[in-house]
């Protein structure tokens, strides 16, 4: 399955911006089954300066600076990303979710380390009582953890409504489990402070979800979105991808930028400018197959 | 008095006394202080210290406390006697912390580095990931010659049975050794013989290897070496100013500093300047608004790419705030050995961290004997102290540590040893913390030979600046001789310049500098226009009161209006004479004035000279009005409040050197001299009948000018003469002639030009210059205005008018063509 991918963002200012200093996280990761075969950033104006660089979690970061004044700014980014066709969706995580808490801590080797990180608080995330309580209504005493984790996904969303309106990117995952609304960043938040606050590490992934059509009509160009799901870590098989704003788990439909704590780690762009004032965001994804 | 030392040294048994062991008798290395000190009459010591409170308030050596009301303004407290240290004693604690400060750069090392102490478990892993201090844009970043900490400060105490104990470390941008130094020069002032006599190692050298050891950060000769502070509005905003003065490198805010091509630039007056080294004292997660926290504003966005990319160095390294957690207290001894191959020489104080089961059982049970305090301090929590709880608080308090036991730590409380502190004549014993200083020289690690005492502010043993504690300078007693050429400053009566050519200005400080100059002006204008008015308005006849009340209505600008309602009376003129004095609700009052001077000058005060900032010190408090203060009596207030005004603008003449600093300075005092000027001969280009001739002297009096119009015309009050001195006199420094000319100087020096305003205020003058008075006819009394000649007359209030328009303008070119782009926040977007 190859994907060719474009993801252009685009910023209205009311006055004119007169320095621009951005970072964009918007290169497909090769990690597992997903290879990303081709990618290019277009951006308008003309930056003075680019570079790039890995960060702390694996993900190529892309820094640039835009020195002359504009009103309007394009960031256009361009992939192609191939995933295997032999991958499958994983099923099977026996070990009773208690004992995966458990081993957390104490598993020194590099994998076990690098996954305990994702146990803790991060800036968007708190664990508290209140996530431990709802995670528990799937997370029974002694429950395997592939079925408790399903089990979650599930129920968040049924529990949780689809509401872009709702929430920002300045909610708070407390107040979206309050509200029970959000949308798929809400809903990633929101699972993995559940998990965290069993002990259970669990990850912030941003990407790509491909969408179907209704039956008989064409593609519309554009029209998807960029996405946010969760990973949790199994040990011995290593990370486990679920999607709780669409009840799946994530195969060859799912591309994938990077990951992080939450959010914040791996916003797509993100950036901090002289002037401007107020603005306008427009985002538009767009997924083609090329084949398969 | 000593007697009276002696005897409250022994007020609690349960402490270790500096001063003495037995309450008897100093113990040994005292002895020689003390009876020294016995021989300057307590009187006498008493007007020493009063000199040196004056010199502390009047040098602006403040102490910022954010919940004080009084601000940014809260003067500096220190104690007149020093802690005294003996050279073998000093020489354990030296030892002690150069290791620890080894220590924890090499812990800082590993784990942003290969983190090979996670893996073998000698640091807890939720140590790191828990920890907020951990910042990860940072981790694998190269750091030059491993040095992650440059400078670092150890709180220490001493127990009852003598031992020191470490307290906390601080890593990222430690405070405090400029007060230490600050500190010195008073003590070292009061007590002049005493310290010669005693052999005190000296703290000069130690601030030389810091410098040095910052230009051995940089990747080129010659570095350029920025200051970066949070502000005037941070608790130790003194220190910033007095070290970047110090050491001679600029003192710069997060909006004075921009990256491009992930270099780091200074925006000065005269451009982008590549900066190589930036000492910080703005902390870890502030520094970076791109990268690390969105919402800070005093960081450089895009200043971790830099780093990354190896062009700039920030000392101490970004991230370095991630061991100031006592969580790490308990690791220590093994990390030591492990580390260094050394045991621990400074012990911690005991400390848990309840991160660990076995120690959070510990602390639950043991409460009582323990401070419980947030681990990691990015988390505000105020110390609780198990002893004072309730069995039901306790039981709460449990609780909370068993939710989120990574959060917090138990410590031991140490009863703090005590020394000696005057007030006043009597000596009272207080608790004692000493902040010790280590310094990576890049090859070799220095410490202080000294230390910032820090005080109880009463008898607790609680020692916080922030809760209103002193501090004393520490003499360390040096069994070597030391040698007293070092110095500290140069001799405080010399001038000092406001920058030097090889000295970048900040548009930031152009722009203070521009409107300290602007205000000062304002307010000498403002104050002789009091001046004059209150000494006249209780005696003045009827068309008197008519010229006063057209004299205070020249007040009323393009750039100040008046209140609505004018005073008709002499009453009602007495009474906004006093609001337009002393009303700080009124922007345009003297009072208000003054606080801006006040307030500019604070934030330029590496700047200036430390008389001048004295007397920016001393003028607001001129005009503050007793509550039953005869009406006259304010114009002696005026008097001295004038009299700082002049002494400030004469140093601004004779004792700045011709800097850039002095050409902004300058510009804001000659265009708001000009604005003034314009607006007062404005008033009286209309024909004047004879009754208002009074108005012609007031206004000389109000530009200070009555002695260069009598040396020319004597007695005889001509309008057009008046006019002349005021406008035409190219050799009257208050004419306006006098301003436009020199506006065209200054304008030529600036470093990038004007070339349009230069243009105009060339023109501006030469249409000034084209006036011939003679022929402006000015009906005498008596005589009806005749037609012809009024022209002329006309076409000079217009010009008037055109220029008091001008004037403003060229002040907003100024500020859009230098400082704007120092102004301007950078927004976030995308977050």
């Amino acid at each position: 399955m190859i994907y060719k991918i474009s993801h252009k963002t685009t910023y209205k200012y009311k006055y004119p911006v007169s320095f621009g200093n951005h970072v964009a996280c918007l290169t497909p990761r090769t990690a597992g089954h997903r290879r990303c075969d081709w990618n290019e950033l277009r951006i308008r104006p003309l930056p003075a300066t680019r570079s790039e660089r890995i960060d702390y979690f694996g993900n190529q970061l892309s820094f640039f600076t835009i020195k002359e004044p504009h009103h309007e700014l394009v960031v256009e980014a361009r992939s192609e990303v191939s995933i295997d066709d032999e991958v499958k969706p994983w099923s099977d995580a026996p070990m009773p979710w208690e004992e995966v808490a458990r081993e957390a801590p104490d598993d020194r080797s590099p994998e076990g380390i690098e996954a305990y990180q994702f146990v803790f608080e991060s800036p968007r995330i708190r664990p508290s009582p209140e996530f431990a309580h709802y995670a528990q209504q799937a997370f029974t005493p002694g429950r395997a953890f592939g079925d408790a984790l399903l089990d979650l996904t599930a129920r968040i969303y049924r529990e949780f409504r689809f509401d872009a309106k709702a929430t920002t990117v300045r909610t708070t995952t407390e107040e979206v489990f309050r509200k029970r609304r959000g949308v798929c960043q809400d809903f990633a938040h929101l699972q993995i402070a559940c998990l965290r606050s069993l002990n259970l590490p669990a990850r912030y992934v941003s990407g790509y979800l491909r969408t179907y059509p209704p039956p008989g009509r064409p593609r519309l160009v554009g029209a998807d979105v960029s996405h946010a799901w969760v990973s949790a870590y199994y040990p011995g098989i290593g990370w486990l991808d679920v999607d709780p704003t669409n009840n799946l788990v994530p195969s060859r439909s799912h591309v994938i930028l990077g990951w992080g704590r939450d959010y914040g780690d791996v916003s797509p762009l993100r950036g901090l400018i002289l002037g401007g004032r107020d603005h306008t965001l427009k985002v538009a994804v767009d997924m083609e197959p090329l084949e398969g | 008095m000593i007697s009276d030392l002696l005897q409250i040294a022994l007020r609690d048994e349960g402490v270790y006394d500096e001063l003495s062991a037995d309450g008897v008798a100093p113990r040994l290395h005292w002895a020689p202080f003390i009876q020294a000190l016995q021989q300057i009459h307590p009187d006498e010591l008493a007007k020493r210290w009063s000199r040196a409170e004056r010199r502390i308030r009047e040098n602006g050596i403040t102490y910022n406390i954010y919940s004080d009301p009084l601000g940014a303004t809260r003067p500096w407290r220190i104690d007149l006697l020093p802690l005294l240290l003996p050279a073998p004693e000093w020489r354990v604690i030296e030892a002690g912390i150069i290791q620890r400060a080894r220590l924890l750069n090499t812990l800082l090392g590993d784990l942003y580095g290969p983190q090979r102490l996670l893996a073998s478990g000698s640091v807890p892993a939720e140590l790191l990931f828990a920890n907020p201090g951990f910042l990860r844009p940072l981790a694998g970043l190269i750091v030059p010659k491993q040095a992650y900490l440059h400078l670092v400060a150890i709180d220490l105490a001493r127990s009852p049975d003598g031992q020191w104990w470490v307290l906390s470390d601080r890593t990222q941008a430690p405070s405090g050794a400029g007060y230490a130094l600050e500190n010195r020069t008073i003590v070292g002032d009061i007590l002049p013989d005493l310290f010669n006599a005693e052999n005190v190692s000296r703290l000069a050298p130690f601030f030389r290897a810091q410098r040095e050891a910052l230009t051995h950060l940089a990747q080129r000769e010659q570095p350029r070496i920025v200051l970066l502070t949070p502000g005037p509005y941070n608790e130790t905003y003194f220190e910033h100013s007095y070290l970047s003065r110090y050491l001679g490198f600029t003192l710069v805010e997060g909006a004075d500093l921009t990256v491009r091509d992930r270099c780091v630039y200074i925006k000065t007056v005269a451009g982008l300047q590549q900066v190589d080294v930036i000492l910080r004292r703005v902390d870890d997660s502030f520094c970076d608004p791109l990268e690390l926290r969105a919402d800070s504003f005093l960081g450089i966005p895009g200043l971790v790419d830099a780093i990354a990319a190896g062009n700039v160095a920030v000392a101490n390294a970004l991230g370095s705030g991630l061991i100031e957690t006592a969580a790490i207290m308990p690791f220590l001894p093994g990390l030591c050995r492990q580390l260094l191959g050394e045991s621990l020489k400074l012990p911690s104080v005991a400390t848990w961290w309840c991160g660990q089961k076995y120690a959070l059982d510990w602390v639950s049970n043991h409460l009582d004997q323990v401070v419980i305090k947030p681990a990691f301090p990015a988390r505000l929590m105020e110390p609780v102290f198990g002893a004072d709880l309730g069995k039901i608080e306790k039981q709460k308090l449990a609780d909370r540590l068993r939710a989120r036991p990574l959060e917090y730590v138990a410590q031991e409380q140490v009863a703090l040893s005590t020394a000696p502190v005057w007030d006043n004549g009597r000596v009272f014993s207080r608790s004692v913390v000493i902040r010790t200083f280590v310094l990576n020289t890049g090859t070799d690690w220095v410490a202080m030979p000294g230390a910032l005492v820090r005080v109880a502010g009463d008898e607790s043993s609680v020692v916080s600046m922030q809760r209103g504690g002193h501090s004393k300078d520490a003499w360390i007693l040096s069994d070597t001789p030391v040698d007293p050429s070092q110095s500290l400053l140069r001799p405080r009566n010399q001038p000092v310049e406001i920058r030097r050519a090889s000295n970048d200005l900040p548009s930031r400080t152009a722009d203070n500098l521009f409107w300290l100059g602007r205000y000062a002006e304002r307010a000498e204008n403002l104050a002789r226009h009091l001046r004059t008015l209150i000494t006249r308005v209780r005696r003045a006849n009827r068309s008197e009161l008519a010229c006063l009340i057209r004299l205070h209505s020249c007040l009323d600008s393009r750039r100040s209006k008046l209140p609505k309602k004018r005073p008709a009376t002499a009453d009602e003129l007495e009474q906004e004479i006093i609001s337009l004095m002393t009303d700080l609700k009124r922007g345009d009052s003297l009072a208000s004035t003054l606080a801006e001077v006040q307030r500019v000058g604070g934030n330029v005060r590496e700047r200036l000279s430390l008389d001048m900032t004295r007397l920016i010190g001393q003028m607001s408090e001129t005009v503050q009005v007793e509550e039953y203060m005869l009406f006259v009596e304010h114009s002696a207030l005026l008097t001295g409040c004038l009299e700082l005004l002049s002494a400030f603008s004469g140093m601004e003449r004779e004792n700045v050197t011709r800097g850039q600093g002095w050409l902004f300075l300058s510009l804001g005092r000659r265009l708001e001299r000009a604005m003034h000027v314009a607006r007062q001969v404005r008033e009286i280009t209309s024909p004047l009948p004879e009754e208002e001739w009074p108005l012609l002297d007031y206004m000389l009096e109000v530009a200070d000018s009555s002695m260069t119009y009598r040396s020319r015309y004597f007695t005889t009050l001509q309008p057009v003469a008046v006019l002349d001195v005021l406008m035409m006199d190219d050799s009257n420094p208050r004419s306006l002639d006098f301003q436009l000319s020199h506006l065209v100087d200054l304008y030529q020096k600036l470093p990038r030009h004007m070339p349009e305003d230069l243009r105009a205020v060339r023109h501006a003058l030469s249409l000034l210059r084209s006036f011939d008075l003679e022929t402006v006819e000015y009906p005498l009394p008596g005589a009806l205005p005749t037609l012809s000649g009024s022209d002329e007359r006309v076409r000079l209030e217009r010009s008037l008018k055109e220029l008091e328009r001008l004037l403003p303008s060229w002040s907003n070119n100024l500020s859009n063509t230098y400082f704007s782009h120092a102004r301007s926040l950078p927004i976030t977007i995308g977050e």
